[in-house]
């Protein structure tokens, strides 16, 4: 039987969470902003090698500027996670660190990346001081407007996943 | 009550599906209320939310309940709470629709989460804006200093020169010169003090000053520039308000004269009007409303907010002389103060500037007390001191400026004030009351003669009786004869002694 592994995307509102995986699975991407409440589910099929495949089951979560508010229930049997944070919006990683560290808190510390997303707003310098201004490292630099490394942010996701319980 | 039931029954049995499962996930039963879910079929094939269904059900005791979960399959989409529920042989899932009741919620939180990121995203924007202004400003003030020395030099050598022997074309060439290195000046002192207001640079003095004596000045002043050019000048000035204010008398002085100066640049026919009311007057706080008003060629709606930012005018080739940078100062200084400026104005008939400003009046009679005491006492101590004659000296050539300092001086009987601007000369003796008025014939941007003449006009008795000396290196009869007439009670002329001076001193101060 196929594996089948869930992941959760977590972070602030606005963020492009949503859009992410909607560039992911569908190759598609809108500028109008829908706020998304609760959540939804989408299944994926992501080649990991020539002859190894896993259905990701992705969770797009409720985006909340206050993580602890997340819902437990929605983390429940989570194999990954991806926080997403808005590289042109500060506040959406201002607290980067503690964010992170109550996501490991909550899911049992299963394979996380973070993920910077809406490079296509900034330029390069700016945004590599800010990186380093906030210590952000282990981190993936993706843009859903224009399909940025959001393959290879889903595959590694998968590959991290694939062999992890 | 029977019938409330039957609705009941009715209202939920619309809005919940129940779905029975075995172990395994298959489907038992499922009365399809929301969804078409066959039986027999793997629950998980069904939806991705039921994926890894073994996981799901060991990971919870008896029940689960998850809310707000996002359910479409084919055409059919709804919101719904779902709730697990372990039985004897397998889970029943209780799907309830709350898609309304969602939709209402998504709707709120969408505002509200707009409205977050925009104003997130505007004070960003702001920041930006304000840091990129903070940068030009610092750069045109850096650069405005370095250019201000060379300026300088320049403006003195040409008139060292000016004083040399020249033909008449000569003359008129330097005139011209001179012309453009004061303008350029002008333009230089604007840019620097707009960039001093953007950087926040520019601090506010605060401090008690004759708010009437300011009027005089300026009633004065431009009666004779409109005048010039044929205008009429007219100065309403409340009754009400008191002689005596507090605040930043320079920069206040400076706010009036460019919107006053504007509206003489924009007035070709009629007249222009100053106006100083008192709003309000509450404990030793007012708030007065100064307004100037001119019949000028009006400013279109689309300019009138243009008109105020810095260095906007730069981009407009003025078809009036000067830069215009004045309404940007006027704009900054007003804020700075704590106000704001506004116009309204028509096309050919004329603007009205005007602005409130919240002033201190100082409470006359319980300051004046104690400081004429401490006066006196001081007095005592050294009369001669307190008795000493104030002299204003107006002379620009710093050899006479030291020869007649050091006569005046050694005598000891002297507070001597100079200045070497004419342009500033009525201004100071607005300010302070003097006993004697030195002033040389030749001086910039004014002559001495032409001056004495206005401190004749002058409406206030002890500035227009002031006794004034005049020196010029002029030996002919009819132009000391004319300077006379102008209204100066006597003529030095270069070279003149020590002896010569307290003489004419002494002549008219006792
Ligand atoms: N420029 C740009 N806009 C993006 C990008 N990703 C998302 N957005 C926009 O950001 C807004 C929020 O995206 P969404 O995916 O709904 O964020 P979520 O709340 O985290 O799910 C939407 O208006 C998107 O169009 C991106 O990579 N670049
Ligand atoms: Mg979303």
């Amino acid at each position: 039987m196929q594996k089948s592994k869930k992941i959760v995307l977590v972070g602030h509102f606005g963020v492009g969470k949503t859009s992410l995986i909607r560039r992911f699975v569908k190759n598609e991407f809108s500028n109008n902003y829908q706020v998304t409440i609760g959540v939804h589910i989408t299944k994926k099929e992501v080649q990991i090698e020539a002859d190894k495949s896993i259905n990701l089951i992705i969770w797009d979560l409720e985006g909340t500027d206050d993580l602890r508010t997340m819902r437990p229930s929605y983390l429940m049997g989570s194999h990954g996670a991806i926080f997403v944070f808005d590289v042109s919006r500060p506040s959406t990683f201002q607290n980067l660190n503690e964010d992170l560290a109550l996501v490991n808190d909550r899911l049992n510390k299963v394979p996380l990346l973070v993920v910077g997303n809406k490079i296509d707003l900034v330029n390069k310098e700016d945004l590599d001081s800010l990186l380093q201004e906030h210590q952000i490292s282990n981190h993936f630099l993706t843009s859903a407007k224009e399909g940025t490394a959001v393959d290879s942010l889903f595959t590694k996701m998968a590959k991290m996943v694939y062999g992890h319980d | 009550m029977a019938m409330i039931e039957k609705y009941k029954t009715e209202h939920l049995a619309k809005n919940f599906q129940f779905v029975l499962v075995d172990k395994q996930g298959n489907v038992a039963e499922s009365d399809n209320t929301l969804f078409n879910i066959d039986v027999d079929s793997q629950i998980q094939d069904w939806h991705p939310f039921f994926e890894n269904f073994s996981d799901l059900l060991s990971s919870f005791k008896d029940k689960l309940h998850i809310d707000c979960v996002h359910l479409d399959s084919g055409n059919t989409q709804y919101i719904t709470d779902i709730d697990f529920e372990k039985k004897l042989d397998g889970m029943l899932i209780k799907v309830h629709n709350l898609t309304s009741y969602y939709d209402n919620f998504q709707t709120m939180a969408q505002s509200r989460n707009e409205s977050a990121i925009a104003s997130e995203l505007i004070i960003i924007k702001n920041k930006e804006f304000e840091e990129r202004e903070r940068f030009k400003n610092q750069f045109i003030q850096n650069f405005s200093h370095e250019l201000r020395n060379p300026m300088m030099s320049m403006m003195s050598i040409t008139n060292l020169l000016a004083k040399t022997d020249l033909t008449p074309s000569q003359k008129q060439l330097l005139e011209y010169v001179q012309e453009g290195n004061e303008h350029l000046k002008l333009l230089l002192e604007d840019i620097l003090s707009i960039s001093m207001i953007s950087t926040g640079r520019l601090k506010l003095e605060n401090k008690t000053f004759n708010l009437h004596k300011l009027f005089d000045l300026l009633r004065f002043t431009y009666a004779n520039k409109a005048k010039a050019n044929g205008l009429k000048f007219d100065a309403k000035i409340d009754a009400r308000l008191p002689e005596t204010a507090e605040g930043d008398r320079l920069r206040l002085y400076q706010v009036l004269t460019n919107l006053l100066d504007n509206a003489l640049k924009y007035t070709d026919a009629g007249s222009i009007t100053f106006t100083a009311t008192l709003n309000q007057k509450w404990g030793n706080k007012m708030n007065v409303r100064f307004e100037i008003s001119d019949t000028g060629k009006g400013i279109s709606t689309e300019n009138q907010k243009m008109i105020f930012e810095s260095f906007s005018q730069l981009n407009h080739t003025n078809e009036k002389d000067g830069v215009g940078l004045g309404l940007a100062i006027v704009n900054g200084l007003v804020k700075l103060m704590g106000s704001e400026i506004k116009l309204t104005s028509e096309i050919d008939k004329g603007s009205m500037f005007y602005f409130d400003l919240n002033l201190k009046t100082p409470i006359t009679q319980i300051k004046k007390a104690p400081l004429q005491k401490t006066i006196k006492s001081f007095a005592q101590k050294s009369k001669a001191a307190m008795e000493k004659q104030k002299i204003l000296l107006v002379e620009d050539d710093e050899r006479i400026q030291t020869i007649l300092l050091k006569t005046l001086i050694d005598s000891g009987n002297y507070h001597v004030d100079i200045i070497n601007d004419g342009g500033k000369v009525l201004e100071q003796v607005l300010d302070t009351d003097y006993d004697l008025i030195i002033m040389d014939v030749h001086l910039p941007n004014t002559t001495g003669n032409q001056l004495a003449r206005l401190i004749r006009d002058f409406p206030i008795k002890k500035i227009k009786n002031v006794p004034i000396i005049g020196i010029t290196a002029d030996a002919f009869e009819d132009n000391i004869k004319g300077y006379l007439k102008d209204g100066m009670n006597t003529i030095l002329s270069k070279p003149f002694s020590d002896s010569q001076l307290t003489a004419a001193i002494n002549k008219y101060i006792k």
